[in-house]
């Protein structure tokens, strides 16, 4: 269970990214994030295992508040939380099965993983996630050899090597073509329902949010503007959502 | 457009005249104070410059004779200008009406200025009274810095006139022609200034031919020779007090080769202090048994038994004769006599026969020298490089903004953290000192000593900073509300306290002392401190109490820039200065270059790897910290296999300037090649510094050819 509580975010630059947030979501939704370019999808993922700080506001992650945590409480929580990037973020030059490895450091003792070492058992978690992500093959790959889909793939792996009750996925599949995205998603869907892992997932595509999200949040300067369950967006036409795109929109271009 | 070129034209006479006289004056007249003021200031500067450099140049540093060579020049010049462009103006405006050979007649009046300046050198010269061999110097300064000069007083002078008869609204007149004719004159006194002169590149180029020569192709002497050398000696006594008779002559020897002298008693040749010579007793050294035909040297070895070749004093390089024999002629030779030698004193003369010398293929001393020095230059810079690179490493970290821009602290802890790293240097010092004791003395065992001084250093003042950290974390946990305001209050009222008691110090001894006597500025010394002291407890005090205790301060940036700066101080001085230090501190030899080029490279090294860290993608650093991983582990996974590639190639690309550095780190005293060559080319020994040239160039270029291949790799 996520709630977040007035949650405000202002960079040092003064842009105000996030206005008085305030939504919960559910174990095992799959919750659809959507809002233009610039309205805050990113910062309000990344405030939530707080990669950055967020100004104001609660986090509050299964009972507990994670702007209130101490660095290692944090780093022990954040390992409960996955997370998958637009750019996939892989260590390029770093081999597959490495790139996979490296989302169990938050489990590692920082001795061993100073001279790059890990547990069999991990290896073999590791060797595990590739087999269910369809790549096995590629482990010994270095990264930057692999297809865009692959490379998210290896994404999704990393994450699951953190055993995460919620995956956050800021724009996955924005750089890659339609039918990859389904497939990257449709892995996505797979972990919600499968393991239960609560998806948090920001989207472009309004077919795609249709299609795999239960439930959804929109986002305009930094506020929520819209929140419907999963019959909402089953009930709401394209021309709804239309309308609230293109009201913000225009009211964007006419402010 | 039309405006402004009828502006161009138009003058006003009063401002023109003005400024003619007095450079600036039309233009402050009409209330262009600056543009005037710069006029006036950049001619008497560039004025009082050429006068100076006309005297250095000169080696004649007489102000009023060299005021007056560049004042008659710039008159001169002056007059000619004038001369020429109304001669121009006259020729566009009567004779030629065609554009391109209007602009062509520029060209030859300016063609005309050149052959005027030499066909008018000579009288003015003579008019000048000057002395003959400042006629080059006369020339260069009239050409370029009275030319200049001339033409900027002439154009400021109409720019004064433009000025004057400007219309409200109207733009000013351009500054091209003023910029262009000032750099003529920087560049002109910058040529006179740095000597450059070409005559004498060439004209003394036939006397370095020779030293060239042995330079560019010396690989004789990279030989040893062998050589048999027969001598003989026949003793000699000078001064000669009376009653002496000196040693017995020898006698001729059949089948031996020997000489004898006509007389073995003389007196020294002698030189008084105006240099004047008088000779002492000739002597007829005759001797046989030599090869015949074969050349001999003759030797003298004094009292103290120097051997030298007498200079001046007759032929030394003799010929035998068919029969093996010589006789020739000799003063005995000028030397020191040293005064508290005693009794009689007794002198050798040598005369050596030396045999062809034969080549062995063994090398020379020098060139075993040379390689010796080639070897230590090479190691030299592998050291430097590998201590550069331990250092370096984790210090660009510290210089790298996208990491440390991230790391803040609440003022209470990162308080808490300074005073407990105070405390734990304190509580090293305490220990190395116990420690020390128990080893008998720091020169004992200095390297173990230091070993442990540095895991302590380290070890003690990180577990204090994070023990101090946590505990102020803790303690205004206890405190409450405001504990974290109260706590820092009082750590940076103390954290004030000690510098500012230090640069109090600083500023008695260091500031007051210079003007004061020291004795007086110690005396008063302690108020200052004291009052630095207080000073900087309120700031500090100050500073908490308006941040508040649990304000974030970001002490990665902190770090980031103490690290910078003190990189980019290090890196502004260049190695061989560096090099100089080391020589004061430890003395000449390669351990003191290669203190100096570890200093440059940690701080050059530093900045490259900090700046490829910088350039990297954050998106691993991101995802790792995502999943929980530590900082270290972030940088381990995240950042260390981005930055390797370019860390190898910045790191081979040092190298490669660390040994072409360490061959030239030895001029100062850094050991290595260096040293040595330095060494050669002081005692003039031609060949031998040649041989050190030739091995340096060899060894750069060739670790040139494999480091751009090595690095070629991983670029
Ligand atoms: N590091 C930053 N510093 C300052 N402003 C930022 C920063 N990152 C994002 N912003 C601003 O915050 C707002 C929200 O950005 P973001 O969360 O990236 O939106 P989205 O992901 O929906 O495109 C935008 O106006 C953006 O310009
Ligand atoms: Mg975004």
């Amino acid at each position: 269970m996520l709630i977040i509580e007035n949650l405000t975010m202002i960079y040092p630059d003064g842009t105000v990214a996030l206005r008085d947030v305030s939504f919960e979501v559910a174990d095992g939704e799959f919750l659809g994030i959507i809002g233009l370019s610039g309205s805050g999808k990113s910062t309000l993922l990344r405030c939530i295992n707080r990669l950055i700080e967020p100004t104001e506001g609660k986090i509050i992650w299964n009972g507990k508040d994670i702007t209130k945590l101490n660095q290692q409480d944090l780093l022990a929580t954040r390992r409960e939380i996955g997370m998958i990037f637009q750019h996939f973020n892989l260590v390029k030059r770093s081999s597959v099965l490495t790139n996979v490895l490296s989302g169990r450091l938050g489990y590692t003792p920082s001795s061993w993983s100073l001279i790059n070492r890990f547990s069999r058992a991990d290896i073999e978690r590791a060797h595990k996630a590739l087999e269910r992500m369809g790549i096995p093959e590629k482990a010994s790959n270095r990264a930057d050899e692999l297809s865009g889909g692959q490379q998210q793939r290896v994404g999704i792996a990393r994450a699951l090597m953190q055993e995460p009750k919620i995956i956050l996925a800021d724009e996955p599949v924005a750089s890659l073509d339609p039918v990859l995205a389904h497939s990257i998603l449709g892995s996505l869907e797979k972990l919600n329902q499968e393991d239960g892992i609560t998806v948090m997932c920001s989207l472009h595509f309004l077919d795609l949010v249709q299609r795999y999200s239960t439930r959804v949040i929109g986002l305009r300067d930094g506020r929520v503007v819209f929140q419907g369950t999963k019959d909402d967006v089953k009930k709401i036409t394209d021309e709804r959502f239309k309308e609230i795109y293109g009201e913000d929109a225009k009211r964007l271009g006419g402010e | 457009m039309n405006n402004k070129i009828s502006n161009e034209n138009r003058q006003s006479p009063l401002h023109t005249f003005l400024s003619l006289i007095l450079p600036g004056l039309g233009q402050m007249l009409a209330k262009q104070w600056q543009r005037g003021l710069t006029i006036l200031i950049g001619v008497g500067l560039m004025g009082s410059l050429s006068i100076w450099t006309i005297g250095q140049r000169a080696r004649y540093p007489n102000f009023a004779l060299s005021f007056k060579i560049f004042a008659i020049s710039v008159l001169e010049m002056g007059a000619l200008l004038i001369f020429l462009m109304s001669l121009n103006y006259l020729l566009n405006k009567y004779i030629i009406k065609d554009k391109t050979a209007q602009a062509f007649s520029g060209y030859g009046v300016g063609l005309l200025y050149f052959i005027l300046i030499f066909l008018l050198s000579g009288p003015v010269l003579e008019l000048a009274g000057t002395v003959a061999e400042l006629k080059t110097v006369y020339l260069t300064t009239t050409i370029f810095s009275a030319g200049a000069l001339a033409a900027f007083w002439i154009w400021q002078a109409f720019d004064a006139g433009k000025i004057g008869a400007l219309k409200a609204g109207e733009a000013m007149p351009s500054l091209g022609f003023a910029v262009l004719v000032l750099c003529l004159l920087i560049f002109s006194l910058g040529y006179q200034i740095t000597e450059i002169d070409l005559n004498k590149a060439i004209s003394e180029y036939t006397d370095t031919q020779i030293i060239l020569t042995r330079l560019t192709w010396p690989w004789r002497s990279a030989f040893a020779f062998e050589q048999d050398v027969l001598e003989v000696a026949q003793k000699i006594q000078a001064p000669c007090p009376a009653g002496s008779v000196g040693p017995d002559a020898n006698l001729p020897m059949d089948g031996e080769t020997w000489i004898s002298l006509d007389n073995t008693c003389g007196e020294l040749t002698t030189r008084d202090l105006q240099g004047k010579v008088t000779f002492g007793t000739e002597i007829t050294i005759f001797g046989g048994g030599f090869t015949p035909g074969q050349k001999v040297e003759i030797w003298w070895r004094n009292p103290i038994g120097n051997p030298f070749k007498p200079r001046g004093v007759g032929e030394t390089d003799i010929i035998m004769d068919e029969r093996g024999e010589f006789e020739t002629k000799l003063y005995i030779p000028e030397m020191t006599v040293i005064a508290t030698a005693v009794g009689d004193q007794i002198h050798t003369i040598l005369v050596r026969e030396k045999s062809e010398e034969r080549f062995t293929g063994a090398l020379s001393d020098e060139m075993k020298l040379a390689l010796k020095g080639m070897l230590e230059t090479i190691m030299l810079g592998l050291m430097a490089t590998f201590f550069g690179i331990i250092l370096a490493f984790p210090l660009s970290f510290l210089a790298a903004r996208n990491l440390m821009a991230s790391i803040v602290q609440t003022l209470a802890k990162m308080v808490g953290g300074v005073i407990g790293l105070v405390v734990g240097v304190g509580l090293t010092g305490v220990t190395m000192t116990q420690i020390i004791k128990l080893f008998g003395g720091l020169d004992k065992a200095p390297i173990p000593i230091l070993m442990i001084a540095i895991l302590l250093l380290f070890g003690i003042s990180w577990l204090f900073m994070s023990l101090g950290g946590r505990l102020f974390e803790y303690l205004s946990k206890l405190l409450g509300k405001n504990g974290d305001t109260i706590l820092s209050v009082i750590g940076m009222t103390l954290i004030g306290v000690a510098p500012g008691y230090l640069l109090g110090l600083g500023f008695s001894r260091g500031i007051r002392g210079i003007p004061l006597k020291a004795e007086l500025a110690a005396e008063t010394e302690m108020t200052f401190a004291i009052g630095g002291a207080i000073l900087f407890g309120i700031l500090g005090f100050y500073y908490a109490l308006r941040q508040g205790g649990s304000r974030n301060i970001n002490v990665g940036m902190i770090a980031y820039t103490t690290t910078r700066t003190i990189m980019n101080i290090i890196r502004s001085i260049e190695p061989l200065i560096w090099g100089l230090v080391a020589v004061i501190w430890i003395g000449p030899g390669p351990f003191a270059g290669f203190i100096a080029l570890t200093l440059h490279t940690v701080a050059a090294l530093g900045k490259l790897y900090s700046e490829s860290i910088e350039s990297i993608d954050p998106g691993p650093i991101e995802a790792l910290q995502a999943t929980g991983a530590n900082r270290l582990q972030t940088i381990v996974f995240a950042v260390v296999p981005q930055i390797l590639p370019p860390f190898i190639s910045f790191t081979i690309y040092r190298w490669d300037i660390n040994v072409r550095m360490s061959t030239v780190i030895g001029l100062v005293g850094g050991g290595g090649i260096g040293f040595i060559l330095i060494q050669w080319i002081r005692l003039f020994q031609y060949d031998n510094a040649g041989l050190a040239v030739w091995l340096i160039a060899i060894t750069v270029a060739t670790l040139d050819y494999i480091s751009s291949n090595i690095r070629k790799r991983f670029v």
